[in-house]
């Protein structure tokens, strides 16, 4: 627990606040880029981000870890994807939970079942039918060196969404108190431009 | 009903496309032992013992990998296989180790100046072996869909339904995947591997792999090919990340990392010239990755056929270039004997420079005898009915399609006393006729008509020179001739 939490204190930091967003960018020892996006009403973390970096091109990106999935480029220029009314997933964050929600799976709440791989550290759903398999890896735990326990999982069905809910443990929970606390002492800065274009 | 029928036929021949053949086709190693003895007929060569022994040695040399830049310079006569060599240590290296193959009229071009063709040649046979984590997607196909406008223009439209024990996913296909995936003909019980969304896009990550069949597919009555094997349905995901070793040539790490162009000149074709500073920033961070143990360099091979096409500025280029440690092996391949090299009017043997001979180390081939012609003209006929699916039996075995041995004997003497090649386009032109009169076999009458019907280069000019009178433009030389002499 401690090794992260002395990487995110040692890491660059910068604020940015966008309306009720506040927009962290995190510059580690090692390296690599992190940007997060708490809401400032709820003080909870709706997007976090991480660049990827390549050894042979310069193409960077940024792969999303949670929140909202960056937009797939036009058709043309992909080779191969998976199909838009395929399933998939986007993940979200609350108070006290860690949430999946994989879209486009039209099945019946008895088909899927959700169970823990410890040795990985993810979940893993599977069906029944055998149409539908994935592993959720859980970054946050994993980074804290949490273990994961089958009792904590729920899920539900709704509008051909399969919702996976993971409970936040107490260590979690207090971790992200000391990131939140960390980020509020860095100086923020706000969205409004500084030159004023006529 | 008819129709119906027709249309069942023209199904199943979508399925073994006919493939086309080349002069060189039927050529699948270099035929040694694993002394690096040349076994007299294999693997589709024929003959030419010691230069194949020679170039035995050769393939060591480039598989150990240590030495760079070594030059060695195939000469013999028109038709005497050199080509066939080349072709034969490529597809002896295997998929792994670069194998760039060129003409030596093909740096000339007005984009790009001589030397950067040459540089761009000398980088696409350097190979870096590099472990990079990447997005993989493996399954076994479960349908293959692909759509062509009707108007015959336009983008095609794709789709591919993967699976594996667990799940299943329909996956959208752009252009250029569909493409790849009608060249390696894809179909539902294959193993599918594509390494995807490695950004940048390399043209290797995006070829498609067909690593077999799958075991519930597997049937008797299969015509399947020699490597194929038969593969369990994979377990888990579709798509995962992998640690995935994979060879980029050194030109394609240049182009994805030249600004101007970006990935998508790879695909495009037109890459242009790379500056300098590209490629020195490379060179340091290949040897960066390789000292870290990251990456690994494979020196692959670089053929230029007809090297006497070359000019003396090109020669000295390739002097220099030879010496960097970064060069890869140049195998050269020339029909000329002592005539002038290219921008100059000196005279030297094969056309080329002596210091850059004395680079190289030099394997002559020599002319086939009337056995081997007779046995290549063999191998060559077998592998045309191979290919071709419409000969009498559907499995074209070589029993089932011969060529009657006076055939093979008229043939082999026609070679003798023309050329190896014209001999090779007989048989093609005979066994049409032959199929023309419903016959199974090739017989002699085919080759005389074939013979009657298409003229050799030296009966070409035998007839030109007695009736060189009546042809084009000849009557005006003629006429001043004459106004001349009534002058």
């Amino acid at each position: 627990m401690s090794d992260w939490l002395s990487q995110i204190k040692n890491a660059k930091k910068s604020c940015l606040v966008d309306r009720n967003l506040k927009k962290v960018h995190y510059a580690f020892e090692n390296g690599r880029e992190m940007v997060e996006e708490y809401n400032m009403d709820t003080n909870v973390l709706t997007r976090r981000a991480w660049k990827s970096k390549k050894e042979l091109g310069l193409q960077d990106n940024w792969e999303v870890e949670m929140g909202d999935p960056e937009p797939t480029p036009s058709k043309d220029e992909t080779l191969i994807q998976e199909s838009s009314n395929q399933p998939f997933v986007t993940r979200r964050n609350t108070r006290v939970n860690l949430e999946w929600r994989i879209r486009n799976l039209p099945y019946p709440l008895s088909i899927y079942s959700v169970t823990v791989n410890p040795e990985e550290g993810c979940l893993v759903i599977k069906t029944t039918n055998n149409k539908y398999f994935k592993k959720l890896a859980v970054p946050e735990l994993q980074r804290l060196n949490i273990v994961l326990e089958p009792c904590k999982i729920s899920f539900s069905h709704k509008f051909n969404t399969l919702i996976v809910v993971y409970e936040k443990p107490n260590e979690l929970i207090e971790f992200e108190k000391l990131v939140l606390k960390e980020i509020q002492s860095v100086k923020q800065k706000n969205h409004d431009m500084d030159c004023h274009p006529s | 009903m008819a129709a119906a029928a027709a249309a069942k036929i023209a199904e199943v021949r979508e399925t073994t496309r006919v493939e086309r053949i080349g002069a060189h086709s039927h050529i699948r190693g270099l035929g040694l032992d694993d002394s690096l003895e040349a076994r007299h007929v294999s693997q589709g060569m024929v003959g030419q013992v010691s230069a194949r022994r020679a170039v035995g040695i050769v393939l060591q040399m480039v598989r150990d990998g240590r030495i760079a830049g070594r030059a060695v310079l195939l000469a013999g006569q028109p038709g005497t296989g050199k080509t066939a060599i080349a072709t034969a240590l490529a597809a002896a290296l295997g998929h792994d180790t670069p194998f760039t193959s060129m003409a030596g009229s093909e740096i000339y071009s007005l984009e790009m100046s001589k030397t950067e063709a040459i540089t761009q040649a000398f980088r696409k046979s350097i190979g870096v072996r590099i472990k990079e984590e990447s997005e993989i997607i493996e399954g076994e196909v479960v349908e293959v869909q692909i759509e062509r406008p009707a108007t015959g223009v336009g983008t095609k439209v794709g789709k591919l339904i993967l699976k594996t024990t667990d799940m299943e996913t329909v996956y959208d296909l752009g252009g250029k995947m569909i493409d790849s995936i009608l060249k390696e003909k894809v179909q539902s019980g294959d193993f599918f591997s594509c390494i995807r969304f490695t950004r940048p896009f390399m043209s290797t990550d995006c070829k498609i792999t067909r690593l077999g069949r799958s075991f519930a597919r597997a049937r008797d009555y299969d015509a399947t090919g020699q490597q194929t094997r038969f593969v369990q349905c994979p377990e888990g995901e579709l798509q995962k990340r992998k640690e995935v070793v994979h060879t980029v040539t050194l030109h394609e790490i240049d182009v994805i990392n030249s600004r101007t162009h970006g990935f998508l000149a790879l695909f495009s074709g037109d890459t242009g010239e790379i500056k300098p500073e590209v490629r020195e920033q490379i060179n340091g961070k290949v040897a960066e990755w390789r000292e870290e143990g990251k990456a690994e360099i494979i020196p692959g091979v670089l053929f230029i056929d007809e090297v006497h096409m070359l000019d003396i500025e090109c020669f000295s280029f390739l002097n220099r270039a030879l010496e960097n440690e970064m060069s890869p092996i140049v195998i050269m391949a020339t029909n000329r004997g002592i005539t002038k090299i290219r921008g100059t009017t000196y005279k030297s043997p094969h056309g080329i420079p002596l210091d850059l001979l004395d680079r190289t180390i030099i394997v002559p081939t020599q002319p086939y005898d009337e056995k081997e012609l007779r046995e290549i003209l063999r191998q060559v006929y077998s592998n045309l009915c191979s290919a071709t699916p419409y000969y009498p039996s559907i499995r074209c075995e070589e029993e089932d399609c011969q060529m009657s041995d006076n055939a093979l004997a008229v043939l082999t003497r026609i070679c003798k006393e023309t050329s190896l090649r014209y001999g090779m386009q007989l048989i093609m032109t005979s066994s049409l006729i032959a199929r023309k009169r419903k016959a199974h076999e090739v017989e002699v009458e085919d080759i005389k008509r074939a013979y009657q019907l298409f003229f050799d280069e030296g009966r070409s000019v035998q007839f030109l020179r007695e009736y060189q009178q009546e042809f084009m433009f000849n009557d005006v030389d003629d006429k001043d001739d004459m106004e001349m002499e009534t002058m």
